[in-house]
Parts: structure tokens; sequence; C-alpha cells
């Protein structure tokens, strides 16, 4: 039973950071309608970021927070501006494999700037274990548990009641309506390029505290792939919780089945939801039959 | 200069074509090819023989992508089954190896029918994704079955012989792969002109309209799925002839992007594309680290110690540049020079 609790958390805390990755995947998928396949890179490059400024500026964990939001949000708004936005309008074959060829590059231009071994981000924070009953539980696990159902819960009011959060919607819903009625859709794709960067971006540090930064990181975007389209690509929130299922699965897999078991749950989950609801448990249906 | 083209019948609008110059031309490529080997040096020979094992599994990917429309991530599953079919026959238990070759055709062929049921309903992006999940089973199936595949250990393979002919020269081998890459290159342009390979283009350019036409749309895209999973197979098996040992990090994801890469840098939808790709995929960091060279040693240095981001580098920025300048690709850009050659001094 214990062995059942402790599975579950720390299915909990990696499906948490999935999670992020996955609302990442959908504030994208949602405003521009493409899949983001260098998601799991922006995430490993902002951790680095953040490594580096430990380690040159300072360890304190505010200035290291800060300096990596703000890092990602400037990521992602050159990666929408110089790579991006010169395919607006293109088929989404091109544009998806743009960001299939911005992957690879990002990918390794990690070994450039940085190097090939694996670094410990160690803020002194996120390693003490809490102890509840019989149960350890890391405080690293518990915040990005709660931070990301703060996100949740900012996103949701975020699209439901501001101004720009509307415009989004808009924009996702029918881009040609929406710049009738004056919205900037070159902004708004900026804007979700931004905020996607760096929801990723919290999910990399987050990852990088609990465990440690190595160039193979980029695999957590193939990993939280399976929790978009079990949420749905469109549904920002819904990703978000698919998460949270996918690393309940994978771990409780990798808990009972076996190691290799623990590697491809999330896939076989993807098939599995794609037969019987491609659109995702929370997506927005699209019935289109041939 | 012909001023027109008049087909009158049906066997002359099929037919691969119709200029006697590309006809001459293609046969005096094809002795070139046939003499290279006793030209070339081994280093060089290296290249030619990456180039004809990357152009089978580059033209078998076109068939599913190219012509059918049906993007796939994860081809490398079928390169890996193909060789690890071809490895277990041969090496393991001791079939000649031309039952190897039809055993990594036929093992991807119908591990490709499961791959493909999914893209009856998923299109696009989520089938793409579904073969990307596939192919990080296949990879994980591969290392669970240790009874089978000897797990990560790998399995080492012999250059063939067939039919009393030893291919265990790199020139020999060389006409092996030579041999593989000119029945693969007839098979898709003689697929892409019969009845199926318009069934196929007809799904890709609208699947609606195709299955009011009476097109068997499960029919046909399972038959991509599994033509195309045939072909790559044979280049996996090839792949790991030549690599002298099978195993699954010899085959990792990044030959996906790279058969993507040299899809949509030849031109999407064309064998001519798959075989200019290619060429141009697999000397690209060849001939960048010659350019580089000239500048300075330093760079040099950066090539020996990075070589593979190198060149995955060069691959993503490769497809960047092609899709926003020359989203046609090579096959575009041939055309269009073709087309000014022809109507010089008029615009068209």
């Amino acid at each position: 039973m214990q062995y059942l609790i402790q599975l579950l958390i720390s299915g909990l805390a990696i499906g948490a950071i999935y999670g992020l990755i996955a609302m990442a995947f959908a504030v994208i998928y949602k405003s521009t309608g493409l899949v983001n396949f260098a998601q799991g890179e922006m995430t490993m490059i902002v951790a680095y970021v953040a490594w580096t400024i430990s380690t040159t500026i300072s360890g304190n964990i505010f200035v290291v927070a800060f300096g990596a939001i703000v890092a990602a949000v400037l990521l992602g708004l050159v990666i929408e501006r110089v790579v991006m936005r010169p395919m607006l309008g293109e088929p989404v074959f091109s544009t998806v494999m743009v960001t299939i060829g911005l992957a690879v590059i990002l990918r390794s231009s990690i070994n450039f700037i940085w190097d090939a071994y694996p670094h410990a981000l160690d803020l002194g924070v996120g390693r003490d274990v809490v102890r509840v009953g019989s149960i350890g539980v890391r405080t690293g696990q518990i915040a990005v548990i709660t931070t990301l159902l703060l996100l949740l819960v900012g996103i949701w009011a975020f699209f439901r009641y501001s101004k720009f959060g509307v415009a989004m919607r808009a924009v996702a819903a029918d881009d040609r309506t929406a710049l009738l009625m004056g919205i900037s859709a070159p902004r708004v794709h900026g804007f979700a390029w931004a905020a996607s960067s760096a929801i990723a971006g919290i999910a990399g540090v987050f990852f990088a505290l609990s465990y440690d930064l190595s160039p193979v990181m980029f695999q957590l975007g193939l990993k939280a792939f399976p929790a978009t389209i079990l949420g749905g690509l469109d549904a920002v929130l819904g990703s978000g919780l698919g998460g949270l299922l996918i690393g309940i699965t994978e771990n409780l897999a990798g808990g009972y089945v076996g190691s290799g078991m623990k590697e491809v749950a999330g896939f076989l989950m993807i098939i599995v939801v794609l037969m019987i609801r491609p659109f995702g448990i929370f997506g927005e249906r699209d019935i289109e039959r041939v | 200069m012909r001023t027109g083209d008049f087909k009158e019948t049906y066997g002359e609008l099929v037919a691969l074509t119709d200029s006697p110059p590309v006809w001459l031309w293609s046969a005096v490529l094809l002795l070139a090819l046939i003499l290279a080997p006793y030209i070339l040096n081994s280093y060089a020979l290296s290249f030619m023989i990456m180039i004809l094992i990357t152009v089978v599994g580059a033209l078998g990917l076109n068939i599913l992508t190219g012509y059918t429309g049906l993007i796939s991530l994860g081809h490398v599953g079928f390169l890996v089954t193909g060789a690890y079919a071809y490895a277990i026959a041969v090496s393991k238990y001791g079939l000649p190896p031309v039952a190897g070759f039809v055993a990594a055709g036929v093992v991807p062929a119908v591990a490709s029918l499961i791959v493909g049921t999914p893209s009856l309903r998923l299109k696009g992006l989520y089938l793409a994704i579904t073969t990307l999940a596939f192919s990080f089973i296949i990879n994980t199936l591969i290392l669970e079955a240790r009874w089978l595949t000897n797990g990560a250990r790998g399995i080492a393979v012999q250059r063939p012989i067939l039919f009393g002919v030893s291919f265990d020269s790199d020139a020999a081998f060389t006409y092996l792969c030579l041999g593989f890459a000119l029945a693969a290159l007839l098979a898709t342009l003689n697929i892409r002109r019969s009845r199926v390979g318009r069934a196929f283009v007809a799904i890709r350019d609208n699947d609606t309209a195709a299955r009011v036409m009476g097109i068997n749309l499960h029919a046909y895209k399972l038959i991509a799925f599994a033509t195309s999973a045939f072909v790559t197979g044979l280049a996996g098996a090839l792949y790991g002839i030549y690599l002298s040992f099978v195993s699954v990090e010899g085959f990792p994801f990044l030959l996906s992007i790279e058969a993507l890469a040299i899809l949509i840098v030849g031109g999407l939808g064309s064998a001519l594309g798959a075989v200019l790709g290619t060429v141009l995929i697999v000397l690209l960091p060849e001939v960048t680290r010659l350019l580089f060279n000239l500048f300075s040693a330093q760079m040099d240095a950066m090539f020996t110690t990075g070589a593979q981001e190198l060149k995955s580098m060069l691959y993503g920025l490769v497809i960047i540049l092609f899709l926003r300048f020359q989203p046609r690709g090579l096959v575009g850009a041939w055309h269009d020079i073709r087309r000014f050659w022809v109507h010089w001094p008029l615009r068209y």
C-alpha cells in the first residue's frame, strides 16, 4: 500500500511536469493551429539558462526563477518572429516541419553552448523530504504540483475574463473574422509563443531541480505528447490534467510491470486514446467522416 | 524547339518519359555508376554506398508521405524492423541471404498493417504523432524480446553471398546497393503511373473526392503503408549489412527526420526529388566540412569534435530554409531552370 502511494505521489510530480509542457503545447495549438515539435527543446534550453544563471550570477531562487522566465519569454518571442512568422499562411505540414527542423537545431546547439555532461541545478531547495506519516514527499514535488494547479486556475481565468485571452480564443476559433474585428493575429501568435515558452521553461526548471540537467532532457517533450493528446490538443486545462494522468500511469506501469513498460506506457495510451476519442478527453469534437 | 506535346493514347500519357535525351542521359548516368566502383577510392565509395542505401529508404517514405500524403515520423521503426528481420533470419537461424531480404521486406510490411490501422481514422498531425509513438514502441519491443534479438547487445551481420557471388568487398557491395536502388526507383516510378499510384495521389489531393470516385480508402491507405514499409525494410537490411552490426542504437530517431528532410529538400511526391534530396543531404555534412576547411583549420577541429551535432544542425537548417524559400524542393528548382532554358528569351 505504501509502495502504491509512493508511486502515485512521484507519478503526480512527474505528471505535473508533463502537464505543464502539455499546456505549453496546447497554448500554441489553440492560437496558431500547429503542434510545436520543438517544445521539449525549448524546455531544455530554459533549464540550461537557469543553470547558467545559478552558477554565474546568483544562486538565489528568486533571481533564477525571474531570469529563467525572462529568458523563456525572449526565446519564444524570437522564435516566433524569426522562424515562425514568415511561415504564416503556409500549409500546416510545412509549418510543423519547420518546428521539427527548429527542434533539431536547438537540440544540437546545447552541445555547442554548454556541454554534453549532466549537471545538477542546486538552489538549496526542492530536495528536502517532508514526512507525512510513513510517506516521504520532496518539497520540489509539492511545489511543482502546486504550480501546475495555480497555473491551471490562472490560465482558466485568463482565457475566461481577460480581454487578451478572449482575443486569443477568437483567433483560434476563426482567425479571419478575428482580424476583421481588429485583433492583430501576429501579436496573438507572439504572445502565445512567449507564454508557451514560459510555461515549458517553468517545467524545465522544476525538472532540473528534482532530477538533473542533461542534453537528453528534450525527451520530456516527447513524453508530454501523450498528455496533450489525452487531454485534447486544443484544451489547455485538459492537457494539464492529462499530464497528471500520464505521469501516474507511467509510474504504475514502471512500478508493477517493468522499466520498458514505463518508457512506452504513455505512447500506448496515445494510440488507444486516438483510436477511441481522437480529439482527446476534453478536446472539441471535430467530425469529418470519409 | 518543340512547340507542343500531343499525346494520343493512354500509353503515351503514362509513359515514364517521352523524351529520347532523358533515356540517353539516364543510360550515361547508369554507365557512370557502374564504372564508379572501379575509379573511386574507398572514402568516396563509402559515400556512394550511403547514397544508394538512403535512396532506397527515401523512396520508401516517398510512397507513403510523397504520394499518399500520410506523414510518418516513425519510419525509422520500419528501417530497424527490416534490419532485425534480416539479421535474425540470416545470422541467427542461418537462412540464405535471399530469404533474409524477403523477410526484411515482408516483416515490416506486416508490422505496417498494424501501424497503418490508426491511419484509417486519423489524419495529418495526429497520424504523425501515432507513427512517432509506434517507432518508440518498436524500439522497446526489440530491447525487451531478448530471446529473439539479443536485446541491447545487437546482432552481428556478415556481407552476404547471393547466387554464388560474394558481396564481401566494398565495390561488390556497391553493386548490390545499386541493384536495390535501381529496383526501388523503377518500382516507385511504375507504382506512380499505375492504377494504384493514381489512387494514392487522389487520396493525397482530396480524400473525400477520392472516396466519391470509388477509391477504397481503407484498402489503399494500407497498401501504401505496406509497400512503403517493404521498401524501407529493405533499406534497413542493407544499412544493417553495411554497418555489419544491427542494434537499436544504430538506428537513431534522427533518421526519421533525415528522411523527411530528404523528401522536403528534393521535392515532395517525386521519385527524382527523393534521389536528388538524398544526394544533397548525404553529401551536405561533407561538403560543409570541406567549405569550412578552406577558411580555417580551427573550424575543422570543431567538425571532428561535434560532427554529429553539426550534422543534425545542418539538417534542421536545410529543412527550414527549403520550406521557407524553395517549398517545391530541388525538383521545383530544376523545373524552373528547364523552363527558362527551353523558353528563353521568352518568359513562358
